[in-house]
């Protein structure tokens, strides 16, 4: 078999059952926790005889076992959970109509990670041990000491409500204005991010800037912008890669926190707002499409990798 | 025709302790604002509203619906033949005037001449019979709980009810937004489609809805208020956050926010871009004991309880003045208010001390305090009662728990004493009364278990004795036993607090804080 087939197998193997477990453990999770889905629709000053009424239409006094069941077949039938409790929509239109958003997100942070990560550690690793070095290195720690909703509460009073550069929340209408709405959740999310991938490019550049092929390619005098930019950052890069595509998880939970801190009716909101009601459906359909998210962007980081250095290549 | 006739003015209280609220005005430091006094000019017509709310609009079949998020929109696109002002006075709605019969039994409604509905069809009697029985039948989540034995169309303009018995809440329930009119056989489409685009004689018709976001609405052209709505659209934002709810007002992003918590009125007043309005609500904060509970089945340990307890203290610390402090259960936006009559029992330690030592627990013992978590105020109450009671040798656990466990928990009486606050569904005081001390109802004295034949008895005397001074008693007599029983401890009433933009002026806010907008209006 050609190494990229075993490739995709094996990782087949390993994503299957984490999707699987993911969809499971939430659905036990979920039902364990007490709480009502009807009491949370119909507030507390419902009749139980409404209450009860409700559980009966919402399917809630089926079996365990047979909801299991019913839900395993609408998602493998119809790649749906089910109708949301509380909104009786699909849930699967829910995710659709919030995704976009949501993704937009994360790809923002991933960029803003990146720029500002491969800036900081460049510019630390050339004046090592001097001034930009240490504060390089002790800065972004700062950041990744305060939780990511601190973060986003701070830049919205310094960006939004003080200097009025950015809308304080939501998504505008207009061309440009979702754009605009979104740089500071994706900051917020980026800056938690940031330090443990600076940390790591930093010291990888630091042992390529001292390789042989290093010294090598300054003695035949090729210029030292393209010795960082075009050799040391392409191989000191890698770890870095790995590392990011292993935050991806913390990154797509920041993004469900910053959502809400932002009052962006992304998939976070969508998740936070079903957990607090106890809509079933939405939550598991959430915890699914984020598990295949997750496992995804991995994919596509590995393979990148795979792509970007050779040796993977002849490992497998 | 008997109209309630009450309602004491409320009193706002103004000093507050002015260093917390200080403190906590920080970026405050804009002028007061000047708004101009709607009623000095001319309303101007067109512009469109956005109001952020926390949760969306779910559904709009108004007779299914009992949660605010879908109240307060289906209380725009339907309404019913009573209306009720900000004091929480009936007012007519649909029906010009009533009259009741003198047993109490037959009620005639004159329906308002000319009224049509939004697709422009003339309001006629059947289709209030329509809605009222569809009503009944559905056996909805806040019904008529009357015993009503027919409704009839005894013209086009008059609508009949005879109950089979008195029931002198009626009118106040039949002002209930479940109690709207739609048009008969819903127009001739099916429930479902009905109440995906409904049709109703409100100031408000719905123009797109997503029920897990925004819901618009224009204004309704065939309106029977002469000149209303004057606003052209009117927005519902999901903002599920109260942080960004104020924030996007304060930038300007929207331009009216649901809610705002209490800590934060005084730094949104002294913002001169923002009006902030607070009417007197029909909700009631509240301390539960579990009567159930071992040490809360004493009635001496409850009157200790009530004894420790400086309500007005509570109040000024955590409602920053925005709240009342309550002194009976029935608060004085309804009918037969005692807050005024001196029943509660007074803070007092020496005499908590003498209760606590009559008790059959006089060294003190150790309970649980279960609270929603996610509400500052109320953590903020919950460590307050529980610096109180330490004071005569109670130790309170404070337990904070999810809002969704914290109702299946005290659903299943599973708790010693809980924050919590009842409401009223109207300006009567028997919804209150009926929810909260009968025994029997299904929440069972507000999960309480609280039983006392004499009030039973009473509250079974005030549903069906009419307005006046002999109903008038009953409830002061009902309110005198509860406060000396102590089975919950008003602490407060707070306040329905909406805010605006200053350029949005004539909102009305209701008790049941729902806010009136055919009467609201944008400077241009």
């Amino acid at each position: 078999m050609r190494p990229p087939l075993r490739w995709l197998r094996r990782t087949l193997f390993a994503v299957v059952p984490v999707v699987i477990g993911v969809v499971v453990a939430v659905f036990f999770l979920l039902r364990l926790v007490p709480g009502d889905p009807a009491r949370m629709i119909l507030g507390e000053r419902a009749t139980p005889e409404s209450v009860a009424a409700l559980r009966e239409q919402l399917g809630l006094n089926k079996p365990l076992l047979q909801q299991l069941v019913d839900f395993a077949g609408t998602v493998f039938l119809h790649g749906d959970t089910g109708n949301s409790l509380i909104y009786n929509v699909s849930t699967r239109e829910l995710i659709v109509q919030r995704a976009p958003i949501s993704l937009a997100l994360v790809g923002l942070a991933v960029l803003f990670s990146l720029l500002i990560a491969v800036t900081l550690a460049v510019l630390a690793a050339r004046h090592k041990d001097g001034i930009i070095d240490h504060v390089v290195r002790v800065i972004p720690t700062i950041g990744q000491g305060m939780p990511t909703f601190w973060i986003g509460l701070l830049l919205i009073i310094l960006f939004a409500v003080t200097l009025k550069w950015f809308p304080v929340g939501g998504i505008g209408t207009g061309p440009l204005e979702p754009l605009r709405s979104l740089v500071l959740p994706a900051l917020a999310v980026s800056l938690g991010l940031i330090p443990p991938l600076v940390r790591s490019l930093r010291s990888e550049l630091l042992e390529v800037f001292s390789s042989d092929f290093v010294t090598t390619l300054r003695a035949a005098g090729i210029p030292e912008r393209r010795v960082v930019f075009g050799h040391i950052l392409r191989n000191a890069s890698l770890p870095t890669l790995t590392l990011l595509s292993v935050s991806v998880s913390y990154l797509i939970g920041g993004t469900l926190v910053v959502e809400q801190v932002f009052g962006i009716n992304g998939l976070g909101s969508l998740l936070f707002g079903a957990i607090s009601n106890r809509d079933f459906p939405v939550v598991q359909g959430v915890a699914l499409y984020c598990a295949l998210m997750v496992v995804l962007v991995s994919l596509v980081l590995d393979g990148l990798v795979w792509l970007l250095d050779p040796r993977t290549r002849s490992a497998s | 025709m008997p109209r309630s006739s009450r309602l004491r003015s409320r009193v706002i209280r103004g000093a507050v302790p002015i260093a917390l609220v200080a403190a906590l005005a920080l970026s405050a430091c804009a002028a007061p604002a000047t708004p101009t006094d709607p009623a000095t000019s001319e309303p101007q017509s067109g512009g469109t509203i956005t109001l952020g709310r926390v949760a969306s609009v779910t559904s709009l079949d108004l007779n299914n619906e009992i949660t605010a998020n879908n109240a307060f929109a289906i209380d725009k696109i339907f309404e019913p033949l009573i209306s009720f002002d900000s004091d929480g006075v009936l007012t007519p709605g649909l029906a010009d005037s009533w009259e009741v019969s003198e047993d109490g039994l037959v009620y005639t409604f004159a329906l308002h001449p000319g009224v049509l509905f939004s697709d422009a069809t003339p309001l006629t009697a059947k289709d209030v019979v329509f809605s009222l029985e569809r009503h009944i039948a559905v056996e909805g989540p806040v019904p008529l709980h009357a015993s009503i034995s027919s409704i009839e169309a005894t013209d086009d303009e008059t609508v009949t009810i005879t109950l089979a018995e008195a029931y002198t809440p009626f009118l106040s329930e039949i002002a209930q937004f479940s109690n709207g009119i739609f048009p008969a056989d819903f127009g001739g489409k099916t429930e479902e489609e009905f109440f995906k685009n409904p049709i109703g004689t409100g100031p408000f018709v719905v123009d797109k809805w997503d029920p897990a976001g925004d819901i618009s609405f224009v204004k309704n052209e065939n309106y029977w208020q002469e000149g209303k709505p004057y606003i052209d659209a009117l927005v519902y934002k999901l903002i599920p956050d109260g942080t960004q709810l104020l924030q996007q007002l304060q930038a300007g992003q929207i331009n009216a926010i649901d809610e705002v918590a209490e800590a934060n009125v005084e730094e949104l007043s002294n913002n001169a871009d923002v009006t902030v309005t607070k009417t007197g609500s029909w909700v009631v904060e509240q301390l539960f004991l579990n009567t159930q509970n071992e040490y809360f089945s004493d009635v001496n340990v409850r009157q200790a309880i009530a004894h420790a307890l400086d309500r007005e203290g509570i109040t000024a610390a955590t409602t920053f003045g925005t709240a009342e402090v309550a002194n009976s259960l029935i608060p004085p936006t309804i009918q037969y208010s005692a807050n005024d009559s001196g029943f509660a029992l007074d803070y007092d330690l020496d005499a908590a001390k003498a209760a606590l030592a009559k008790s059959a627990y006089p060294n003190g013992f150790s309970v649980s305090l279960m609270i929603a978590s996610g509400n500052s105020l109320r953590a903020q109450e919950a460590q307050i009662v529980q610096e109180a009671l330490a004071e005569i040798g109670i130790t309170v656990n404070i337990e904070s728990i999810d809002l969704a466990t914290f109702r299946t928990r005290f659903f299943a009486y599973d708790f010693d004493f809980m924050i919590n606050s009842g409401q009223s569904d109207s300006p009567d005081p028997n919804g209150l009364i009926s929810f909260q001390a009968d025994p029997e109802g299904f929440s069972q004295s507000y999960w309480t278990h609280y039983t006392n034949d004499k009030v039973t008895e009473l509250m079974k005397q005030g549903r069906v004795t009419l307005d006046g001074p002999d109903r008038e008693k009953i409830y002061l007599d009902i309110q005198e036993i509860l406060a000396n029983d102590v089975p919950y401890i008003p602490i407060f009433y707070p306040s329905a607090i909406k805010a605006t933009s200053s350029k949005v002026h004539g909102l009305v806010v209701l008790p049941n804080e729902s806010i009136r907008f055919q009467d609201a209006w944008i400077e241009q």
